[in-house]
């Protein structure tokens, strides 16, 4: 118990190490809360809205119509059972303008939800969003398996008809990645806490309680009902 | 048992350390779903819970590394310990109040399917650090610390 001789270098050596964690601690969540916040500079995508959170935006001239707001990740198996059971239904809203939709592609699960997001944001300046969203997700890659690249994005474009090569540099430069920040940062403001998560009027439509229950979001007869309040 | 003291004191370490490191590593590079999990408790405001999800993974790397060096562990043990009893209140809060979401601990987290909460495992688990911490606590000098002055480290029963 005698460590009184190297008492001031010890201290030094306590202090500088507490300093370095403090600091390294410091640094990166202020990094993190810096670059989390929502950027208004950086470039939109058509058919964006700031107004309904940075969303991709069908029929958004209409009024008098339900508003549906999809909040989805592109790497979500879920999502995918949802637009596997729904798909066609929203589709079939958008183009009969019975309904004002919202996609909001989030990006929590990885950097390859990322990409995936930025891609169809490139899509939907080529009026190819519904596309492909529908090719994505009948396409749907492992989690974060490295799959998820520059040339499948491009490959799955040219699949529904994108032939652009603007689309090749919009989805090689990650374009519209300032935007998918937004949209994510515009997900926690929302408090959507999963994906899918769809309002219908700003109401969260029903979630399943139970693992028999489909709740409103895999029972099309459900979800049609909930969307137009039948 | 008093020779023993030490050994256990860095097994305690190591283990509290290392879990809080692991932790607050796995999420520190995912905010935007570390921000979802502690949204999903449902009890802060959002925006409390937006800035606790960025900011606590990085304090629990900090906690986590004084503890494995070894210095400053009575504080380090005194945030591990606080930690663990809220993560506990808010798991049981949560179980309680028959919310379906993942705890987020390491990463993950957010509203899940009812089938697949785990709340009793994660209280036991997060239960168990909560413990070790104390005994840090109690007992602070340990092995391998690369904090050897005492002055720090005295216990109120320094003595025996």
């Amino acid at each position: 118990m005698s460590s009184k001789a190297p008492k001031g270098s010890d201290n030094v050596t306590r202090n500088l190490v507490i300093g370095m964690v403090a600091l390294v601690v410091a640094v990166g969540a202020i990094f993190s809360v810096i670059s989390n916040k929502e950027n208004t500079s950086a470039a939109l995508p058509s058919s964006v809205s700031q107004d309904d959170g940075y969303g991709i935006v069908f029929n958004g001239d209409l009024t008098g119509v339900p508003v549906v707001d999809i909040w989805e990740d592109f790497q979500c198996p879920v999502c995918a059972r949802f637009e596997q059971t729904n798909g066609d239904y929203i589709e079939k809203l958008i183009e009969e303008k019975k309904a004002k939709v919202v996609f909001h592609t989030l990006s929590f699960l990885g950097p390859e939800s990322s990409l995936a997001a930025n891609a169809a944001a490139c899509a939907s300046d080529e009026n190819k969003f519904l596309g492909f969203h529908r090719a994505f997700y009948q396409n749907l890659p492992a989690e974060n398996s490295g799959a998820i690249t520059t040339d499948y994005l491009v490959a799955l474009g040219q699949g529904v008809g994108i032939t652009s090569d603007k689309f090749k540099s919009c989805v090689a430069n990650l374009d519209y990645k300032g935007w998918v920040n937004n949209v994510a940062a515009s997900g926690g403001k929302a408090n959507v806490n999963s994906t899918p998560t769809v309002f219908v009027n700003g109401k969260e439509i029903r979630r399943a309680t139970s693992g028999t229950d489909l709740g409103d979001y895999f029972d099309p007869t459900a979800f049609a009902k909930a969307v137009e309040g039948k | 048992m008093k020779k023993a003291q030490p050994w256990i004191g860095l097994l305690a370490r190591l283990i509290l350390g290392g879990v809080l490191l692991v932790a607050g590593y796995l999420k520190v590079f995912t905010p935007d779903k570390s921000m979802m999990a502690v949204r999903a408790y449902e009890i802060l405001p959002i925006w409390l819970a937006n800035v606790m999800g960025i900011v606590l993974p990085w304090l629990e790397v900090g906690a986590g590394l004084l503890l494995i060096i070894g210095v400053g562990i009575r504080y380090a043990a005194i945030f591990g310990t606080g930690l663990m009893v809220l993560f506990i209140i808010a798991i049981g809060q949560a179980w309680a109040r028959g919310l379906s979401i993942d705890c987020g601990c390491f990463g993950g987290g957010g509203t899940i399917d009812p089938s697949q909460t785990k709340y009793l495992e994660e209280i036991l688990r997060d239960t168990g650090l909560a413990l070790l911490g104390l005994y840090l606590l109690r007992y602070p000098l340990t092995k391998f610390a690369l904090e050897k002055n005492k002055s720090h480290e005295q216990t109120p029963s320094q003595g025996e």
